[in-house]
């Protein structure tokens, strides 16, 4: 992860910081919440939407794969801003090593002849939504931040 | 916050038969999806055309089914075409490479029209 946002508190503001118990769905409620919560920071609806796909992936994945699905683990979400950049933090109880992500494309046709499952979109998609995604991981928490960059041209639609 | 409970129909029409979705398409939508690519191939259509025009979510799992339907259609070779989807989902059909094996359409009409000509 770059330079620890949270504690620069003189260029990030926290905007929203909750938690959501783990159980399948409630990603729609991290998407509500965090769209509530950037209301006023002038985003495209395009980029809204993209935004609110990554919070929503990310958010399934940390209740899935970090949490398996235990509603008692919650997963913690916090948004942060600044003049630069817009960061959602999303927390689960998963830590230890932070695994390397793939960086390639799911193969559709091998997925389509049979050789790959079908699953395995959640990652790409949330790569190719926001401007940056970073992991970190301790022996208890492993949080994913997705980065929005709030100044240029993080998304041709904006200008256009 | 209550998911939507995806809904999906099927109707035929002269280029093919239509299933039409309602709802969110995630995890919980597998049944219903299955069930309608069925109740779809049992009229033998060349062509199947899912209408997105009442889905407002879809999520990598509901992608994923997407891709079960597709290869399922496919392997029976039938063509497979969406239509409906709003322009954030046509993004993420193209990013999945999904537009490449199955032509989308902003409407019905016009993918049937064109299911037609070729």
């Amino acid at each position: 992860m770059g330079p620890d946002r949270g504690s620069d508190k003189d260029s990030f503001r926290t905007v929203a910081d909750f938690a959501l118990p783990s159980e399948p769905g409630n990603e729609r409620e991290a998407m509500a919440l965090v769209a509530k919560a950037v209301r006023d920071l002038g985003l495209t609806p395009a980029r809204l939407e993209k935004l609110r796909t990554a919070v929503a992936e990310a958010t399934m994945n940390a209740m899935e794969h970090g949490n398996r699905y235990r509603p008692e683990v919650p997963v913690t979400v916090r948004v942060l801003t600044s003049a630069e950049d817009l960061c959602v933090r999303i927390t689960d109880r998963g830590g230890g090593p932070v695994p390397t992500p793939g960086t390639e494309a799911p193969d559709l046709k091998a997925k389509l002849e049979g050789p790959q499952s079908v699953r395995g979109w959640g990652l790409f998609l949330i790569r190719n939504m926001v401007d940056e995604m970073n992991v970190t991981a301790d022996d208890v928490h492993h949080t994913v931040e997705l980065v929005l960059h709030l100044q240029g041209d993080g998304d041709g639609s904006e200008t256009a | 916050m209550a998911a939507k409970q995806l809904e999906a129909s099927v109707r035929q029409r002269p280029g093919g038969s239509v299933i039409d979705l309602h709802g969110e398409i995630n995890g919980f939508a597998q049944e219903a999806l299955n069930a309608a690519y069925s109740a779809a191939e049992r009229k033998e259509p060349e062509v199947i055309l899912l209408n997105f025009e009442g889905v407002d979510y879809i999520n990598s799992t509901g992608i994923a089914l997407i891709v079960g339907l597709l290869a399922k259609a496919r392997a029976s070779k039938r063509r497979m075409l969406a239509c409906g989807l709003s322009d954030h989902y046509v993004e993420i059909f193209d990013i999945t490479r999904l537009s490449d094996f199955m032509n989308v359409f902003p409407d019905e009409e016009s993918a049937l029209t064109r299911a037609g000509k070729t």
